[in-house]
């Protein structure tokens, strides 16, 4: 019965599919216009940019792992463990390349780490970057203590994250530069093909002479350093870095955009243009229930909710 | 006759949008009946067989079992009207045993849904009885042999009654030895009245084993009749159309190339692989195409592998252009000039959703990037000539490969391969599950590469197509080489005569 449903709907819906998304966002945020005309105010919906800033970094950095059929549970902590790193280097008199290129490597090492296990040893992704979840906090919190360390007489530190270029916060422009970087590498060299392929049919792109390998290891240490990227700037908006950042439910929040996206967890094609949709989707609703005092545990429900219907979605279509 | 009609359509048809695949199709089917259903891919064969299974349900018509009309587009009233499907790929469970695939996911139970073991095994021992089938009951799928596989499919389906088996390529994963075993079976299944329903792209077991035959074309029944009443060329005749029914005719009577230019390109010297193949010694020329025949299970794909690099051997020595070498990787061999195009196009060789064109190049990236960037350009333009060149229908580059013909898969995965202009190109069944129409153009293409001085291995279980195809022809049997042959030198009847001697 289902294979029938699927043959029949499957034709008109991937019609519709390209559009679904930035049609369900425009519905939104006409409801809530309609609901509360204070969500259309300027600053409201720059407000939603720069709330969905870091998860936009990550989930950027996050596509290719998805896209792979894979996941990188551990950018949580991974984005503690890097605000630490940079203030520690700091702290430590090191200039402001160091820190960040120190607080970058963190980021990176880790996510080798992940694709290692992962491409290497062959392990589950979901098990193998749910452990390191589990590892770097503990690490994170040795290193950094229940404390929370304040970043003080950093100018060109703090200018990452509360700074502005033209009037456009300098975060919104590392998203913004970062996510084109990333959609560059998708669609004008051969990684994003490679990727698509392997998340497609990982056994027939081993036998095209691909890398399979070498490129998942490269993926997740992407994952790492886009997190590491959100700790730079998380640290540097709120001036100061602590083991807790990066709290439980970051990694869902990060997924459900990509996922939201179109991007199918089960691998394959996936865009870093969507995702990018995708957070702003993910934002507007976010946004909206604040500003109709939606509670705290309706908001949790209403996002499971929707993250689900969006997955079962895109493995229809 | 009419009122013994088992199974009963009449005027179906089914239309997507404006496209229509199946029209004003009438098919009946009468009990102890074995029916061949023919036809090119895209002629609507797959279309019936799937508003008879209910995977879909057809636009317009009827279909009547036992003079009862059925609810269409349900698969599980198909079922319990008798209707089953054997498809292509194996659905058993290989780590059970045979009576618990026959009985899986409806066991008999006693009270509290406790299983009734007993009343399992005597149900499957009438069952094996009344349709004179013997196997093991006790057997491990996985231990049996392809052949006796295809058994247990049947019996599953006759365990739920089914009085009609849809069939789609039985055949396609046997020897040919185990063919005859196969069709040995349906003529019990016919005599206790069962009704056949035969899909096929091989002729000639469509004239051992079928009664009559109904022929699709472009969506539409456009002969039926008896097959003692038909000739083989006036059958390809009816499904390809005049033109390509030609092309099939002359095949045989291409000029074979016996080692080539005379260049050695591979040479293989005592190759072997412990518990697996062992001590096989080839030259491969440039310019000829060298079959390996033999049975399934003859080691054939495994030593492939070997030579591509995604697999090892353990001994001997392989030469690639005079130099000893033994690729370690797929990337390497790629590097040297040498494609493969894999036996599973579903599990080895495509990636079903993406594009024709990325699937085209999937193989040949590095040909088309400069300092690390894509040249979309010439992507688009060597995908289009390739795509003119193979005739992949539909000719739309952007298309994912999942929406393709099985035929235009397959030439999508050759392609892949082309692109490489390759120095050597290793073939595994190339034209498996493919319609005659297809499988003409990939003979051709293949003729045509050798000429361009490739040397071709192919490793193919359809004799027919080794005859067609091959320069020379070696046979392998149970990972050995008993035999090679210049292509002209010999006969069918030698060939199998070497695949059966030795096989002992």
């Amino acid at each position: 019965m289902i294979a029938r449903w699927n043959l029949k709907s499957s034709a008109k819906l991937s019609k519709l599919a390209p559009y679904a998304l930035p049609l369900a966002i425009v519905f939104i945020v006409i409801m809530f216009s309609i609901a509360e005309p204070a969500f259309l105010k300027p600053e409201n919906l720059i407000g939603i940019i720069h709330q969905m800033n870091l998860i936009g970094i990550m989930a950027v950095a996050m596509t290719f792992v998805i896209m792979t059929g894979g996941v990188d549970l551990s950018v949580g902590p991974v984005l503690a463990i890097s605000g630490l790193t940079a203030f520690f280097a700091m702290d430590a008199g090191l200039g402001l390349p160091i820190a960040i290129a120190a607080a970058l490597g963190v980021g990176i090492l880790i996510g080798t780490i992940n694709g290692t296990l992962v491409a290497i040893f062959g392990l589950p992704p979901i098990i193998v970057t749910l452990a390191m979840l589990s590892i770097v906090r503990g690490l994170a919190l040795i290193w950094g203590g229940p404390e929370w360390h304040l970043i003080r007489d950093q100018d060109a530190f703090t200018f990452i994250g509360t700074g502005h270029i033209g009037g456009i916060s300098f975060s919104i422009i590392l998203l913004l530069v970062f996510a084109g970087a990333v959609m560059f590498v998708q669609k004008r060299t051969p990684i994003g093909l490679i990727v698509a392929g392997i998340g497609e049919n990982e056994r027939a792109a081993y036998l095209s002479g691909h890398r399979v390998r070498l490129t998942k290891i490269a993926i997740y240490g992407l994952s790492g350093m886009g997190a590491a990227l959100a700790g730079i700037v998380q640290s540097s908006q709120v001036h100061t870095s602590a083991a807790v950042y990066g709290e439980f439910g970051t990694e869902l929040d990060v997924i459900a955009a990509i996922v939201l996206g179109g991007t199918s967890l089960m691998g394959g094609n996936g865009s870093i243009g969507r995702t990018l949709i995708g957070v702003i989707f993910l934002g507007v609703i976010n946004n909206g229930m604040n500003i109709l005092n939606v509670t705290l545990d309706i908001q949790l429900i209403t996002k499971g909710v929707i993250i689900v219907l969006a997955m079962a979605l895109s493995e229809l279509t | 006759m009419n009122e013994a009609h088992l199974i009963d359509a009449q005027g179906l048809g089914k239309t997507y949008g404006s496209l229509a695949v199946l029209i004003d199709a009438n098919f009946t089917v009468s009990a102890g009946e074995i029916r061949a259903l023919v036809g090119s891919n895209g002629a609507g064969k797959s279309t019936l067989i799937k508003i008879l299974t209910g995977a879909i349900a057809p636009t317009t018509g009827t279909v009547k079992v036992d003079g009862k009309e059925l609810v269409l587009g349900s698969p599980t009233e198909m079922i319990n009207s008798g209707i089953a499907c054997i498809y292509q790929h194996s659905n058993l469970a290989p780590a059970m045993t045979v009576l618990d695939n026959i009985f899986l996911g409806r066991q008999p139970t006693k009270r509290f849904g406790l299983l009734d073991r007993k009343r399992q095994r005597r149900e499957a021992e009438e069952l094996l009885q009344r349709h004179a089938i013997q196997i093991d009951l006790d057997a491990l799928v996985s231990t049996l042999p392809t052949v006796k596989q295809k058994e247990v499919e049947i019996l599953k389906a006759l365990a739920l009654n089914a009085r009609i088996l849809l069939m789609d390529e039985p055949t396609g994963w046997l020897a040919a030895s185990d063919v005859a075993k196969l069709h040995a079976t349906i003529r019990t299944l016919k005599s206790s009245g069962v009704a056949i329903v035969y899909i096929s792209h091989m002729l000639d077991e469509i004239f051992a084993v079928c009664d009559t035959v109904t022929v699709m074309r472009d969506g539409r029944i456009i002969s039926e009749g008896k097959v003692a009443d038909i000739t083989r060329p006036s059958l390809v005749k009816l499904m390809v159309g005049e033109k390509l029914a030609k092309d099939s005719a002359q095949a045989g009577k291409f000029k074979r190339m016996a080692r080539g230019t005379g260049k050695v390109r591979l040479s293989a010297n005592g190759l072997t692989k412990r518990g697996v193949f062992s001590d096989i010694s080839f030259d491969l020329f440039a310019g000829e195409i060298f079959c390996i025949t033999g049975l399934i299970g003859s080691k054939r794909t495994e030593f492939l592998h070997t030579l591509f690099g995604s697999d090892r051997f353990d001994s001997g020595e392989l030469k690639v252009d005079g130099k000893v070498i033994s690729f370690k990787s797929p990337t390497q061999a790629i590097s040297n000039g040498m494609g493969f195009v894999t036996e599973d196009r579903h599990r080895e060789g495509l990636m079903l959703g993406l594009s024709i064109s990325n699937n085209l190049v999937m193989a040949t990236l590095r040909k088309f990037h400069k300092f690390g960037l894509l040249k979309r350009k010439e992507i688009y333009s060597a995908t289009g000539e390739m795509i003119t060149d193979l005739n992949i229908q539909p000719p739309d580059p952007i298309k994912p490969v999942r929406l393709l013909s099985g035929g235009n898969q397959q030439k999508v995965l050759l392609g892949k391969w082309l692109n490489l202009k390759p120095k050597f190109l290793l073939l595994d069944e190339p034209t498996v599950g493919v319609d005659v129409g297809a499988k003409a153009e990939i003979y051709a293409i293949l003729r045509a590469e050798r000429d361009k001085g490739a040397a071709i291995l192919v490793v193919s279980s359809d004799l027919e197509e080794v005859m067609t195809i091959s320069d020379r022809i070696a046979v392998m049997v149970s990972g050995r080489l008993v035999a090679i042959h210049d292509a002209d030198k010999t006969t069918l009847a030698e060939i199998i005569g070497e695949i059966g001697g030795a096989a002992r």
